[in-house]
């Protein structure tokens, strides 16, 4: 066959491109390490994503050390956690799979971007390394409602983040005088230890406990009030523990006025 | 030496040599036209509904128009043009009429009935008489679900596109039968190979629709695999692409060089890029699926160091291409390392037309070289730049080849003269222009994350952040090149309808094509074996498929766990939208 | 005219693509244009294709300004 030297240069030039760009993804892939979304995280049945181990409760985990886990499902046209919180500094492993039809999810700026297609679980790891937004959109049509669809990401300051969660247990009304108590759940969410202190204050008085909650544990408080010095009538309280807070109001109701209490 | 058939049919258009074909390839052509018109049309809509410029459409109704537009543009317009280009390059390059012009007709009106159930099907979304639904996008990825006549149109256009095929190889086996010794003409095997590889890649969608998506839609099984569906699509859908491409390929070997005023660089290397092309193009689909769950990383490095060679007959072809222009402009008399590109004709709008397509697929080339980076994917996928990636490539390189060699092929099959030159350079220039800005715009939105295929890519949570410029900014350049793009559309559309009124012509030029530097007795006579070439080419796409298929059926088994069909439409789920409501709220 | 009119509406054409891109290459060196300034700059640089294509060739300065010998 004849060829033109011109050509034969340009055909070389043109392997040692070929070549080129083959040897940089390379790199990218054993240099930095960017893993492809691939068949790791196995598959899953749609309609059980209900009572599946990972997607049963949706949301953040604490693995240990700057390990997390986001487990999130796509739908028609939300995300389940619809807003994610995670750590700066942190290495975060998101685990996504859909409800119904193929959405992706993809945040926005970033290389955070998979396609979630039913029946599969896309599995992906990510280093945040600054604090900040960022949106959450799916790209890959879903229906009429499809533009809809977005999130958003937020990457908090190291020392701003826990995975601590308040519930309270009060009464409505009390008697006066009668003993009452306001209770409240505190659980720790992160695998490391939990110190810090419960403020309850209600009406003039405050009250505060010490909490120690080991790692994926949780502590019942119980606050026992004084309705004497209270008085009669509606006293706020607010419960709180670190940036948490809950709230209420406790009515304090005279013997006489009463008749509606507890029926 | 010449392959040319000067001698025997001088100044002798294509009606003159093959009246009946003429007739098959004129109605193709207008075919390729109306679904041209009416699919971009729907892109203007598209774009200043997407830019928030003018929206006169409700935005669940963007996806019908959407669908509507990727089928007619990507799949009605190429496809039909393409049928018609390679009736004429057989015919012409072999001599002789097609066997039997029955058979020809026959394959032609199945492609448009084909077309009509699709087009009928899709219009269903917007009109409330028609019963029938297929928002499901020119990918229609399983599990959104569209009415049984969408995938029965698809396989009746395809089947049609195969008939044609066998029409082509049937008529090189009669010239075969006559002409026992002599190499495949250039045009003929140029459009053999890819016969062969539009089969070899068409039974994936096939196998998709026949055996899958169409018994489900039908309720004849109740669940489908969704990512054996998407990968049996994408085994298909890249391969596609070079199935619009090669006639554009064609048209540039074969005609730019007779336009330049000169002759092809090289025959045996136009052979050796249509033989690679044979054996790449379908075992690289999965470099569309790097970012799909099931699939190893392993085969998705496979698919992108095949999709990486695929850019090795590209890059040679972008040689021959200038160096045979080249040629020509110094036939004319240029000069000088530059000068000759001013001895080119310009002022002709088939070769202007031509050059400025080519020039652009070099950009989409760049911008298709990081689409195929693996990594670099992550950036990219499913963003607006794969959209401003392939309006250069099919939107660009296949429509303007194809609406420049409208020029010179219209004529040729009507007998009429082209009714205005100056309105068709015109056209060329503004549709190369209207891109630039359209196509600039979508690469830079792609950037900073825009995604594709969304009616309002606004969103209440979060704004965009170009690196330059504003989002108002890009979506102005978008909607500029839109509408630019759309009076392009409508001065060709003008110039071919006042052509097909204008008086019949007998001086019009006569029906070659160029002639070659080195040619055919230059090439092993290896290249012309097509059986090889497409044994090798099967081979290739058993290593780069068996094992991913494997692992798709075995883990989510061959129908899929209980996965029925999705019709996500605004009002037929209320629930549904308030439950979506309440997620996004805080 | 040293250019065909054909030949000089493809270089204005092709001049496009630059002027449009120029802004976001600049940006690399911190310098940020605004549509209008690009809008200017491009007007400019098509004016003067246009001049140099009708401003009649004297002498030898034709081969010199298209770049060939």
């Amino acid at each position: 066959m004849n060829i033109h030297k011109y050509e034969k240069a340009w055909l070389v030039a043109a392997m040692v491109l070929i070549v080129g760009f083959i040897a940089t993804i390379t790199y990218g892939a054993v240099g930095p390490g960017i893993a492809m979304i691939d068949d790791d995280a196995g598959s899953i049945d749609p309609n059980e994503i209900s009572d599946h181990e990972r997607f049963g409760e949706t949301g953040v985990e604490h693995l240990g050390g700057n390990e997390y886990e986001v487990d999130v499902v796509a739908q028609a046209w939300s995300y389940s956690p619809s807003e994610i919180e995670v750590p700066a500094g942190s290495e975060v492993t998101f685990y996504v799979t859909s409800r119904d039809v193929t959405h992706s999810f993809t945040v926005v700026g970033t290389n955070v971007n998979t396609m979630v297609v039913p029946g599969q679980i896309s599995e992906m790891t990510v280093k945040f390394d600054e604090p900040g937004e960022y949106g959450i959109l799916c790209n890959e049509y879903c229906g009429q409602g499809h533009h809809t669809m977005e999130g958003l990401l937020t990457v908090v300051p190291e020392d701003e983040f826990d995975l601590t969660e308040l519930s309270t247990d009060a009464p409505r009304e009390v008697e006066a005088g009668n003993e009452t108590t306001i209770n409240a759940t505190v659980n720790n969410g992160m695998q490391d230890g939990l110190e810090t202190t419960a403020t309850l204050e209600i009406g003039e008085q405050q009250y505060e406990r010490d909490v120690t909650i080991d790692g994926e544990g949780s502590a019942e408080l119980t606050f026992d009030v004084d309705t004497d010095a209270l008085g009669a009538g509606e006293h706020d309280w607010t419960l709180t523990v670190d940036d948490h807070e809950e709230s209420g109001t406790l009515s304090v109701v005279s013997e006489t006025d009463g008749g509606d209490t507890n029926e | 030496m010449e392959v040319t058939r000067m001698s025997s049919t001088a100044s002798r258009t294509y009606l003159d040599q093959f009246p009946a074909e003429a007739k098959v390839i004129k109605a193709a052509f207008w075919s390729s036209f109306m679904a041209l018109a009416i699919g971009g049309l729907l892109g203007l809509v598209q774009a200043l509904h997407r830019t928030d410029v003018l929206r006169f459409i409700d935005s669940a109704d963007y996806y019908t128009v959407l669908t509507a537009h990727g089928i007619l543009l990507a799949i009605t317009f190429t496809i039909f043009f393409l049928v018609g280009i390679f009736t004429w390059a057989v015919t012409t390059s072999l001599d002789r009429g097609v066997v039997d012009i029955r058979f020809t007709w026959a394959w032609y009106i199945m492609m448009v009935v084909g077309t009509i159930l699709v087009g009928v099907s899709i219009l269903g979304g917007v009109v409330d008489a028609i019963p029938m639904y297929a928002d499901v996008l020119f990918t229609f990825y399983a599990p959104l679900q569209a009415h049984p006549a969408f995938y029965v149109g698809l396989v009746l256009f395809v089947v049609g596109s195969w008939l044609a095929g066998a029409d082509w190889f049937r008529t090189w086996w009669a010239w075969r039968k006559e002409n026992p010794d002599e190499r495949i003409p250039l045009p003929t095997f140029m459009a053999l190979t890819t016969t062969l590889f539009w089969y070899l890649c068409t039974l994936g969608v096939a196998l998709s629709i026949l055996v899958f998506l169409l018994p489900w839609s039908l309720g004849i099984v109740d669940s489908v695999n969704p990512l054996l569906t998407r990968t049996l699509f994408w085994y298909f859908g890249h391969a596609v692409v070079y199935f619009w491409l090669m006639p554009a390929y064609m048209m540039w070997y074969i005609m730019l060089p007779k336009l330049s005023g000169g002759k092809l660089f090289s025959d045996p290397l136009a052979r050796v890029v249509f033989v690679l092309f044979l054996l790449l193009s379908t075992p690289v689909g999965i470099h569309h699926q790097y970012l799909d769950p099931g699939i190893a990383e392993g085969y998705k490095f496979i698919a992108m160091t095949n999709t990486m060679f695929l850019l090795l007959p590209s890059l040679l072809t972008a040689f021959t291409v200038v160096a045979s222009m080249e040629h020509g402009a110094r036939q004319r008399g240029g000069t000088g390392y530059l000068g000759w590109l001013k001895a080119l004709p310009w002022r002709d709008p088939v070769f202007t037309g031509m050059a400025l397509a080519g020039l652009m697929f070099a950009a989409a080339g760049f911008s298709g070289m990081i689409n195929a980076g693996m990594n670099i994917n992550y950036l990219v996928h499913n963003s607006w730049w794969v959209v401003g990636h392939f309006h250069l490539t099919v939107g660009t390189a296949v429509a303007l080849t194809f609406m420049a060699a409208a020029y010179w092929f219209i004529p040729q099959v009507t007998g009429k003269e082209l009714w205005s030159r100056q309105l068709a350079l015109g056209q060329v220039l503004v549709w190369f222009v209207g891109m630039t800005f359209m196509s600039n715009a979508m690469h830079r939105a792609g950037l900073f994350g825009m995604p594709r295929r969304t009616a309002e890519p606004q969103y209440q949570g979060f704004n965009f952040d170009p690196a330059v410029g504003t989002v108002g900014e890009i979506n102005a350049q978008v909607a500029l090149g839109a509408v630019l793009l759309t009076v392009a559309l409508a001065m060709f559309l003008l110039n071919m309808v006042l052509t097909s009124f204008n008086d019949d012509s007998d001086s019009l030029p006569a029906n070659t094509y160029a002639g070659t530097l080195s040619g055919p007795e230059d090439s092993p006579a290896v290249l012309d074996n097509l059986k090889l070439w497409t044994a090798i080419a099967v081979v290739l796409v058993i290593v780069g498929y068996t094992l991913p298929l494997a692992s798709i059926v075995e883990s989510g088994g061959l129908f899929g766990p209980d996965i029925g069909g999705f019709q996500l439409a605004i009002e037929t789920d209320p629930a549904l939208v308030l439950e979506s409501v309440r997620e996004v709220m805080p | 005219m040293r250019i065909s009119k054909g030949a000089l509406l493809v270089v204005i054409a092709v001049l496009i693509p630059f002027v449009v891109e120029f802004r976001t290459a600049l940006s690399w060196f911190g310098i940020e244009l605004s549509v209008l300034e690009s809008l200017v700059l491009g007007g400019a640089a098509i004016l003067a294709v246009v001049l140099w294509a009708v401003w009649p060739p004297n002498g030898n300065a034709e081969a010199e300004l298209s770049g060939s010998r």
